[in-house]
């Protein structure tokens, strides 16, 4: 006779299974409905457009690495990776200090009219871009910033300010004010204590937000396609559409536009996703 | 080392009602260990904020050597501070920690080298100069924030409840090593703490506060003995005193205390006074000062033999506390008695009440009415 104890793990494994077979069928549609096309345009980028339009779903036959060379030569790929470089990295510079610093202040300080500027920065939040897009464009036309990577700057720090001060807010609240009294009596200043003891325990909320805004702002299209027109100024997600012309659409060109384009954010998300994902969950260090 | 001395301080939170605290004044001498004792909200806390600069004082002064420093921000101060929480800063090892605070202050490398190490010496935290306050355990925490205090030498030591995070057997360690230093540094400190064995034993002495006002200050033995009034008499002591309701009944040219069916003379109070209490009066004696018969050492003089039913025994290793009703009266007394006792619950027992050791408190004002003081003098010169 068979012990009941040799029995009943393997069938309380098959009721583990089935239980997390809903979870499981739903992750798998989720992975195919996400990283499908993903590996799609991936797939596109290594053939060229008459292959693709011969058999838009097959597996590449030979493998064409040279369309990434012509891709970066043949247009103006190397300015508007540059581009995109300096307005992204210099907008989630001024966000991440800002931001930073403005979440410091609502969530340590109780000041006449707090929750009133709490309110108006978060509000930032709801508004769709489609909304500002004309008033922007008037606002940076009368102050000579339109078709200025400045401009482009300005308008991003503007527009993710709110989600920045949102995450960073809640992190900061968590941190126990004894520390900041604690500093204080040690003789530093408000400032000093922004610097000194918020910002370095703030690193994994801060991860959080960097990550965060760099893959957003990186592949920002609506504002980037309104405020810049002149071919040197535009940025990544604008140059593909250079394989775009008016009558004819270069798909295979795009693909492998696209894919430059998205390298930076894929090896940026490869890298930080675990800090990013615990900085938005975990509170602070106590 | 520093003198602080506080005048009609008086602190009001924003959301008004009331004051947290009212009207407090209060000096602490040079090198001098003060405790302010009571329960959680009495304002105690609050106190130490001020004398920080962490609050802003509502109104009165805070002085610190003579210099008033009520505009002074907190960092200016020259105070150090330890927190309940230790309030270590999580980013930075415990060298870090320690060296902080005198970084700031623009002491030269050498001497915050040799200033930390020598804190770390004495308080055993050489091993751990490289961790971070995560990697510690609670006692190693609260010993890096006490460092962190001693290595800046301050001119005031504040203590908020430092040690109420702790278990009982580190937390008597601790209290031991706390007191050592400040003896041994000589700076003047102020303890907050709920806990009225930690002022008994650390304090200089005592400061007891209920809703935002002092209540009595002195030593702690000093205090213990003579509560000024009820609620001191009720917060002070483990179990606490007695409060039993009396009538006070002419009786001749004098007044006799009726508990019960007991008579008790009065001649350790001034018959004046007792003429003034309108009849009724509370009856304060400490569980210590009632004894089983036999047990009462010879010197106690002035006893009252009263009869009381047991209601419940409470072995506690090295004593016995011993839950009475006295006949004919419906409050409980508790009666504090060596390890060995005959009596059991349902006994009817004779017990001893040392009147010399009694208080009589006003249950209008609830407060102590003063004996007549030879009487009292000689009774501690003895017990002494």
């Amino acid at each position: 006779m068979k012990p009941p104890s040799a029995v009943e793990p393997s069938a309380a494994k098959g009721i583990a299974y089935l239980r997390g077979a809903p979870l499981m069928a739903f992750a798998l549609i989720y992975t195919i409905v996400s990283g499908g096309p993903f590996l799609w345009v991936a797939m596109m980028s290594l053939r060229t457009t008459p292959e693709i339009f011969a058999s838009p779903y097959a597996l590449p036959s030979s493998i064409h690495w040279e369309k990434f060379v012509d891709a970066w030569t043949k247009s103006n790929y190397g300015t508007y990776f540059w581009n995109s470089t300096i307005v992204v990295v210099t907008a989630v510079a001024l966000l991440t200090v800002i931001g930073a610093m403005v979440a410091h202040c609502l969530a340590r300080y109780r000041f006449r009219g707090n929750r009133l500027v709490r309110f108006v920065i978060l509000s930032g939040m709801i508004l769709p871009p489609q909304l500002m897009i004309l008033s922007l464009f008037q606002i940076l036309l009368e102050y000579h910033l339109y078709n200025t990577l400045t401009g482009l700057i300005i308008v991003y720090v503007a527009g993710h300010l709110a989600i920045t001060v949102y995450i960073l807010e809640g992190f900061f609240a968590q941190i126990p004010q004894d520390l900041f009294d604690a500093a204080r009596l040690d003789g530093y200043s408000d400032l000093e204590i922004f610097w000194r003891i918020t910002l370095p325990i703030g690193v994994p909320a801060l991860f959080t937000t960097v990550t965060l805004n760099f893959i957003i702002l990186w592949n920002e299209f609506l504002y980037a396609v309104v405020l810049l027109t002149e071919d040197d100024k535009r940025t990544l997600p604008l140059g593909i559409m250079h394989f775009m012309g008016n009558h004819q659409l270069d798909v295979g060109m795009v693909a492998t536009g696209l894919m430059i384009a998205i390298g930076p954010v894929i090896l940026l998300y490869a890298f930080f996703s675990e800090t990013m994902i615990r900085g938005m969950t975990a509170g602070a260090v106590r | 080392m520093a003198r602080v001395a506080i005048t009609e301080l008086s602190k009001l939170y924003d959301g008004g009602g009331e004051p947290a605290v009212k009207d407090l004044s209060l000096t602490v001498g040079n090198g001098e260990f003060m405790v302010l004792l009571g329960p959680s909200g009495c304002g105690k806390s609050s106190v130490l904020r001020m004398i920080a600069g962490l609050e802003p004082i509502t109104s009165g002064k805070i002085a610190i050597d003579g210099e008033i420093v009520n505009e002074i921000p907190a960092k200016d101060r020259d105070i150090a501070m330890v927190f309940q929480s230790y309030a270590l800063y999580p980013h930075m090892d415990v060298f870090n920690n320690l060296a902080f605070g005198l970084r700031r202050r623009g002491i030269a490398k050498t001497e915050i080298e040799r200033r930390v190490q020598g804190a770390a010496s004495k308080l055993g935290l050489l091993p751990f100069l490289k961790r971070k306050p995560h990697a510690l355990s609670g006692g190693q925490r609260q010993r890096v924030a006490l460092g962190r205090a001693i290595v800046r030498e301050p001119k005031v030591f504040l203590f908020d409840e430092p040690l109420s995070n702790l278990d009982a057997a580190l937390r008597v360690s601790m209290r031991n090593e706390l007191i050592r230093q400040q003896r041994e540094m000589g700076i003047t400190a102020i303890y907050v703490t709920h806990d009225q064995v930690e002022a008994m034993t650390m304090g200089h002495r005592i400061c007891i506060m209920n809703k935002g006002e002092v209540i009595q200050i002195g030593k702690p033995l000093e205090v213990y003995r003579n509560p000024a009034n009820t609620f001191v008499a009720r917060f002070l002591g483990n179990p606490p005193m007695n409060l039993i309701p009396t009538s006070v009944e002419p009786d001749g040219g004098a007044y006799q205390l009726r508990v019960g069916g007991m008579s008790l003379p009065t001649d350790c109070w001034p018959a004046e006074t007792l003429s003034r209490l309108g009849g009724k009066a509370l009856l304060g004696i400490r569980p210590e000062d009632l004894y089983e018969t036999a047990q009462r050492p010879d010197e106690r003089r002035r006893i009252a033999i009263a009869r009381a039913h047991v209601i419940a025994v409470e072995p506690l290793g090295a004593e016995t506390l011993i839950i009475l009703s006295l006949e004919g009266a419906a409050e409980e007394v508790t009666m504090r008695s060596g390890r060995e006792t005959r009596l059991r619950p349902g006994d009817n027992a004779t017990i001893e009440l040392d009147l010399a050791a009694a208080h009589l408190f006003d249950p209008k004002t609830a407060q102590v009415i003063p004996p007549v003081h030879e009487e009292r003098e000689a009774r501690w010169a003895k017990a002494e």
